[in-house]
């Protein structure tokens, strides 16, 4: 909701840039090559993201140490310093260390794809917590994206066809009534109107990604375990997100259909359905998959809170309690996960835009 | 070209002052006639402007704590109990001068009898609230003759009198009833965790929050158009830099970075956090703006301006902006709802110090204290819920109206 129809700007050809430093011909032609040269970007983004989160969470008060030696100061009734060679026995991270052979330190480690040990429970890689949590949210966030980027589509295309008839008029409200309420308010809607007020579902039984007492595996009972408590985040994610997508789809159909060659499409006497597949449905969604990339990486932020409104185990909700508890490598490692996500959809967005739509496609690309 | 079109053409846009006064507003209005969601937009708008600024000064924000009330439903009020043969002669606490009234304490009845007591209209006798067990004991003593009148929660009437689960002292009260079931004014949203009015809650919770999303929305397209057109119009090493930094920007995980730079800046006050916001979504705006400058700069009647020697001021400011206008407008609001978002967000998981008691507060004690999962008292959640949506929704369809008013055909009709 907060990523609007801006995407005019948002899909720009990448600007030619000056030759690359003159070292072998195909090393230019590498450089001039407009995949090569979006991967390295990306790679660049990704590694400034690392380093600007890097030093902002250390930069954060309270470090997992002193929130440690407090609580067993609290506890257990010991002086500071004992507490604080508990806590350095505990822990693997010393808080005096210097920040920069920290990141050095961080840094050499991720080359080889090691994120780390987490800090607050000791003996746990950061990697398998991720492992653990990421396919939940990947599950729910992208069923829910692609529900409603299909059921948008779809819709602001009716929409476009009856443009200014009372159905749009409706539609166009309903979509703005979607978007512009906050998906956890929907949530909460969700939860008071139907789970406490009506009861068609049971709130506290639908806590957690699967009914804990069935076995995880490829059976019916612990399948339909998990499509049930992914419904209400999935339902979230679909209510709070497809409005946008039928304003957008409606206004780029209703440009694409003023187009000369729908116009010329017409005059040949193409099929009706013919025109809108070919013609009009493919122009008209061309500026949606850059949409779709912008929205994945709000969407995955956003989780954060609707992962705690339903208590589902996913990266939002353990990048909440990372934070916290102050758990660095944790925190580190959920926002590197989304980071990269973001980066690769938009790559993506991009590269499909330049297959799929000739008019961008980059001189340089040959 | 003549200087006499150039002299003509200027003339046409200097309308008198007045004129230049009254002409928006005209437009307006006239925009509102063509648009009926546009219309709901604007009076939700003004509605919501007339809650944060007279509201509070009318229903003051409720903090008094009252143990007999806690999470009561909708129009629950404090009622005046008597004995079932004096239902007829004290109608009111007048009605009662001369003899006893009971109150216990924690509730609304020592506030309610206090200017009574200071005149010497009657004698107050006061009961221990005693783990709960005070307004029973109150009911007793009110039997008994030990006084003639209590004020009691409606709550405690249902619970005691009307639905008594005790036999034995559903018995012991029945000679008991009410003699004025409105004593007080009703809890129009009943009342929360801590017996206070959720309504008094609602008119006074909305200021800050708004104000903030006003001003984060506000610095937001400030710095969205300011580099915007910086990037567009100077380009070079400036433009690609400032793309850069708002690609930048646009690939760290929003939220996630804002409850980390939450924690970090000590918020202890709003503008503060209006900043953070401002400084965390200008980017998506920023990139749409340097666009649509770069598409403007193109137009014939820039380059006729440009031909012309009219100087970058008037280019930027009298060709360039007003035709960016109601992109700008329309972006400001939906700014606005997005800060909405993130700051309402951002207290409901307790990431921003609570300060005041706004409505995202409201959202977090219903999450943590649990309220949210119990049909009674779900109305502490459900009510600064539907503010916010409503607040969101008037947004955006106010956003209609503004984009009905910058449509160019409106003019041509005066």
């Amino acid at each position: 909701m907060a990523v609007r129809d801006l995407n005019a700007g948002a899909v720009q050809p990448a600007e030619p840039t000056r030759s690359a430093p003159s070292f072998l011909d195909g090393v230019r032609r590498v450089a001039r090559s407009y995949t090569a040269r979006t991967l390295v970007q990306a790679v660049i983004t990704i590694w400034a993201v690392i380093t600007f989160t890097f030093f902002l969470i250390r930069l954060m008060p309270g470090n997992p140490v002193d929130v440690y030696i407090d609580f067993l100061m609290n506890q257990q009734n010991i002086s500071f310093e004992e507490a604080r060679q508990m806590a350095a026995s505990q822990f693997r991270f010393d808080p005096d260390a210097n920040v920069f052979s920290q990141y050095f330190d961080y840094m050499g480690r991720l080359v080889q794809g090691d994120l780390g040990e987490s800090i607050t429970s000791t003996g746990t890689r950061v990697v398998d917590q991720i492992i653990r949590f990421l396919p939940w949210t990947v599950f729910s966030v992208g069923l829910g994206l692609l529900i409603s980027f299909v059921l948008g589509v779809l819709l602001g295309t009716v929409m476009a066809y009856n443009r200014n008839s009372v159905l749009d008029n409706a539609l166009s409200l309903f979509s703005s009534i979607l978007s512009a309420v906050p998906n956890y308010i929907w949530g909460l809607l969700i939860l008071i109107v139907f789970g406490v007020q009506l009861q068609w579902f049971s709130v506290g039984a639908l806590r957690g990604t699967y009914d804990p007492t069935l076995d995880p595996g490829f059976n019916l009972p612990f399948i339909l375990s998990v499509l049930e408590h992914a419904f209400l985040p999935v339902l979230v994610y679909v209510v709070g997100t497809l409005g946008t997508w039928m304003l957008n789809m409606r206004n780029s159909t209703i440009s694409t259909l003023g187009e000369d060659y729908v116009n010329v499409a017409r005059a040949r006497g193409l099929t009706s359905s013919r025109i809108l597949v070919a013609y009009v449905g493919r122009n008209a969604a061309l500026p949606m998959f850059t949409l779709l990339a912008i929205h994945i990486g709000f969407i995955l932020g956003g989780s954060v809170i609707i992962e705690e409104l339903f208590v589902y185990k996913g990266i939002g909700s353990f990048l909440f309690w990372s934070i916290s508890q102050r758990d660095y490598t944790s925190m580190q490692g959920v926002f590197l996960v989304i980071t990269i996500a973001v980066v690769v959809s938009n790559v993506l967005a991009d590269l499909l835009y330049s297959r799929l739509d000739p008019r961008v496609r980059v001189t340089g690309d040959k | 070209m003549a200087v006499g079109t150039q002299e003509i053409s200027l003339q046409q846009r200097e309308p008198t002052a007045r004129e230049s006064l009254l002409r928006p507003l005209v437009l307006f209005f006239r925009a509102l006639r063509r648009t009926p969601i546009g219309f709901i937009g604007f009076i939700g708008v003004v509605f919501y402007a007339l809650l944060i600024s007279v509201g509070p000064l009318i229903v003051p924000f409720d903090s008094e704590v009252r143990l007999d009330q806690i999470a009561a439903p909708p129009g629950s009020r404090v009622q005046l109990l008597t004995r079932a043969a004096d239902v007829d002669r004290y109608r009111t606490l007048d009605d009662l001068a001369g003899q006893t009234v009971g109150v216990v304490r924690e509730t609304a009845g020592p506030d309610l009898v206090a200017p009574y007591e200071a005149a010497g209209t009657f004698a107050v006798d006061e009961t221990r609230w005693r783990s709960g067990r005070g307004v029973p004991q109150a009911m007793e003593d009110l039997v008994d003759g030990e006084i003639d009148a209590l004020i009691v929660f409606s709550e405690s009437v249902r619970r005691y009198i009307t639905e008594n689960r005790d036999a034995a002292q559903a018995a012991q009260f029945s000679g008991l009833a009410v003699s004025n079931e409105a004593l007080g004014p009703p809890y129009i949203f009943g009342t929360d965790t801590q017996g206070r009015d959720i309504f008094s809650h609602i008119v006074n919770g909305g200021t800050i929050l708004i104000v903030t999303a006003v001003l984060a929305g506000f610095l937001s397209t400030l710095i969205a158009v300011g580099l915007g057109a910086l990037a567009a119009l100077t380009g070079g090493f400036i433009d690609r830099g400032l793309t850069a930094i708002a690609n930048f920007v646009l690939t760290i995980p929003q939220f996630p970075l804002l409850v980390v730079l939450a924690a970090l800046v000590q918020l202890n006050n709003f503008m503060l956090l209006a900043l953070l916001i401002a400084l965390l979504s200008w980017p998506v705006l920023m990139r749409a703006i340097r666009a649509q400058v770069l598409s403007l700069r193109e137009r014939d009647y820039v380059e006729a301006a440009i031909a012309l020697n009219l100087g970058r001021p008037h280019i930027i400011l009298r060709e360039i902006l007003p035709n960016m206008m109601s992109f700008v407008v329309i972006n400001f609001i939906f700014a606005v709802t997005s800060a909405m978002y993130q700051q309402v967000g951002l207290v409901f998981l307790g990431m921003a110090p609570i300060n005041d008691y706004t409505w995202g507060v409201m959202l977090y004690f219903g999450r943590t204290r649990g309220t949210l999962f119990s049909a009674d008292s779900a109305m502490m959640v459900l009510a600064p819920v539907v503010a916010i949506a409503l607040f969101q929704v008037s947004m955006v369809l106010f956003a209609r109206a503004v984009e009905e008013m910058f449509d160019p055909r409106l003019r041509t009709v005066s």
